[in-house]
């Protein structure tokens, strides 16, 4: 057997960062991950990161689990990999498969980072090739090159239905609607936004009736469900399609807490505000100790981690109070908004300023005309370029104000405040707000009344990228074709991480409408 | 947590479901008709479901069907699936093949 | 059904081209890429038939979690392809049951 100050299960998020936080206090640290990649599911996150600067916002997940490596080798955590935590007993001992063998070892302490799964649904044929998790679908495109399939319809609008199926659009699948039993959208407004103006449909209020196929998925029905969740006679809508992916939430991997004997709160592991499970010496971090992102799973893990090694005596209390202190409050600021988990299942109607949000927003996916007015940051009409921040929920993230060199664009210490444009400042028109916000809800917008024209800039992260002289059509919110359209400017940098700006000219009539642009 | 389910509660005769023959557990090929069945035999907790029909006890030891099972039984019983335990998590988590479960290695492990 | 550029990847950098066998016929794939995903890329759908059922399953979850993709390779029956990698000269066969002959 062997032993260990700190084993950690589970090298994502949460548990690279418990290790790194504790190996740097000198603890000697293992990670055991049954994968042969570290990094868990971040290095399938090709979206840029919510947050302010600490959480690295706008910096794509993948890019956060290679720093996060890197730190890891440099603190000297131990990271072993294709090593299957089979079984935990008394005495924080741990049996680990590798290879051909089972093999001991002892933890002074443990952290638990196992992460979640994915939850299923069921229909006739979900056992059927073709029909597959979001997650599966994420690790065939961001991991392996490939395309789950050419068709493909979503189920479920949570965060992850939203961002797999922006990422199936990015590697070249047609996603033809997205569906969920739900009356609202559950992710983020903005996620579903840039979705929709690409022109896919959602459905709510709408389940899958049945997926068709002998021996794979050759299409899809789904039907309207009424109060009672009972599909409505005469609302079934048949699509043709390869792939069905589900995404309809996660749950806890709570198997290794559950079986060491840790209290239990439902389906999470009870913890303190350290993450330590009822069991001593034992700390559960990340998803398993309830569902949240990747960004508060790594503070979460750096508490967890800088909590074992004051337990170890590897820290000065005073030395831990402060690093605890500074996460937590990174930690607090995730969790406000109307997203945190405070608000969960609450039905909200205003944002925390009092402007009332966007029902349009939450059933279709876009924001309408009519919500457009309430909405500050949502200009016309001014002269010179100027940005239209169609941010309109309280989400925790602040990119754009430190994006803006001019000072145009304020959110203040709240980052889930909506974000003000500064009347004082002047727009340069350079561009760097629209590739810096992460929900790619911002656009720049040039009337010139004496052309009759209008230029919209606006972010863009697929391939074939359009080039300047490009003619096509412009799509409003909801990816309906309204006007001519022409490419004028592509705007690339290294600062911009592969979120283009791209302006077109359309007619002056379209400033307000047009938002994305589809070749002829 | 098991202790709440009344034994003596009478669930009614059994009625078949137009989709009782759909797959709950993908492994083992079980059906939400047998384990609907299942609760009217008496089996009202999750480890009993498991042990009778054998769900969550394939390869892939109830990764997908845990949680569908627990919705399925809990409905029977119209209690909600918050109510009811998870079957006993114990080693191995995940399917080891006996010939490596036997084959313990000792000393250092690299 | 292989993303030759990604807008926000770049181009998928893979190992030497190689050749395995399936149920007999040879097939090519990237040394080191999960069969699955090898699979997957020559169009190969179905992995397996259950054994009460006979009914075909495929790719459910790609991470080794839900086993529904397992095949037999190399003569050994319930092999997760999906994150088992790649080797030349590997012999994957589609399973029936937990064999690889389909009982009349």
């Amino acid at each position: 057997m062997e032993r260990y100050e700190l084993i950690v299960v589970g090298a994502g998020p949460a548990g690279l960062s418990a290790a790194i936080e504790a190996a740097k206090a000198g603890m000697k640290t293992v990670v055991f991950d049954e994968n042969a990649k570290p990094g868990g599911q971040l290095f399938k996150q090709i979206h840029k990161f919510f947050g302010s600067k600490e959480h690295k916002a706008k910096i794509r997940g993948y890019n956060i689990g290679e720093t996060l490596l890197r730190e890891a080798e440099t603190c000297g955590v131990e990271v072993v990999l294709n090593a299957t935590v089979a079984g935990v007993y008394e005495g924080r001992e741990l049996t680990v498969m590798q290879g051909d063998s089972i093999k001991h070892f002892k933890g002074d302490s443990i952290v638990v980072a196992t992460g979640a799964s994915e939850n299923m649904v069921t229909f006739p044929g979900w056992t059927l090739p073709g029909v597959i998790g979001a997650g599966a679908a994420q690790t065939m495109m961001n991991l392996h090159g490939i395309k789950p399939g050419s068709r493909v319809l979503m189920l479920g609008t949570g965060n992850v239905g939203l961002v797999v199926s922006y990422q199936l659009l990015q590697a070249g699948c047609e996603v033809v609607a997205l569906v969920d039993a739900s009356k609202k959208i559950g992710g983020y407004g903005v996620h579903a936004a840039k979705v929709a103006r690409t022109g896919v449909p959602f459905y709510l209020s709408h389940t899958i009736v049945a997926v068709h196929g002998e021996d794979c998925v050759k299409g899809v029905t789904i039907g309207e469900v009424d109060a009672a969740w009972q599909v409505i006679p005469g609302s079934e809508k048949t699509f043709d399609v390869d792939t069905v992916c589900l995404a309809v939430g996660l749950s806890p991997m709570a198997q290794l807490v559950k079986s060491a004997g840790c209290e239990m709160n439902g389906i999470v592991p009870a913890v303190d505000a350290y993450g330590a499970t009822s069991v001593p010496g034992i700390y559960a971090a990340g998803d398993v100790s309830g569902i949240e992102e990747a960004s508060s799973a790594m503070i979460e893990g750096r508490i967890a981690g800088a909590a074992a090694a004051y337990q170890a005596g590897y820290l000065e209390k005073s030395d831990f109070e402060s690093i605890v202190t500074a996460h937590e409050a990174s930690l607090g600021s995730l969790r406000e908004g109307m997203f945190g988990p405070k608000q969960r299942g609450r039905v909200q109607t205003v944002t925390e300023e009092g402007i009332v949000l966007s029902q349009s927003l939450l059933t279709k996916g876009y924001l309408d005309e009519s919500d457009l007015a309430h909405f500050p940051s949502i200009q016309h009409g001014k002269t010179g370029v100027y940005p239209v921040i169609e941010c309109t929920q309280n989400i925790p993230c602040n990119p754009c104000q430190d994006a803006c060199v001019k000072g145009c664009i304020l959110i203040g210490n709240d980052i889930t405040s909506l974000p003000v444009i500064n009347a004082e400042a002047t727009c340069t028109g350079c561009g760097m707000c629209v590739a810096s916000c992460s929900g790619q809800a911002i656009f720049l917008v040039e009337e010139k009344p004496l052309e009759s024209t209008a230029y919209v800039s606006f972010p863009y992260e697929f391939l074939p990228l359009p080039e300047k002289g490009d003619r096509g059509i412009a799509l409003d919110r909801s990816g309906a074709p309204i006007c001519d359209a022409e490419i004028t400017a592509v705007r690339t940098g290294k600062a911009m991480d592969q979120t283009h700006v791209v302006t077109m000219k359309v007619p002056l009539d379209y400033a307000s409408t047009a938002r994305f642009f589809r070749r002829r | 947590m098991n202790g709440r389910i009344d034994r003596s509660i009478d669930l009614g005769p059994y009625v078949a479901a137009p989709d009782d023959g759909m797959i709950i557990c993908r492994c083992e090929e079980v059906t939400k008709g047998e384990i609907r069945r299942a609760v009217h035999d008496g089996m009202f907790t999750i480890t009993e479901i498991r042990r009778y029909l054998r769900t969550g006890m394939g390869l892939c030891q109830g990764q997908t069907c845990a949680r569908l099972v627990k919705q399925i039984v809990a409905k029977e019983l119209d209690v909600s699936p918050d109510v009811l335990e998870d079957a006993v998590a114990r080693a191995p988590f995940r399917p080891v093949p006996m010939r490596v479960l036997a084959n313990e290695a000792e000393g250092r492990t690299r | 059904m292989r993303i030759k550029e990604h807008p926000i990847l770049g181009a998928t950098e893979k190992g030497a081209t190689v050749t395995f066998e399936f149920d007999g016929k040879p097939i090519q794939g990237f040394e080191g890429e999960p069969i699955a995903v090898a699979l997957r890329a020559a169009g190969v759908m179905v992995h397996r038939h259950t054994m009460k059922e006979d009914r075909p399953r495929g790719i459910f979850c790609a991470i080794g979690r839900c086993t529904d993709c397992v095949m037999i390779v190399d003569g050994k029956p319930n092999i997760r392809t999906c994150v088992t990698p790649l080797k030349a000269g590997m012999k994957v066969e589609t399973q029936y049951g937990v064999t690889a002959k389909k009982e009349a």
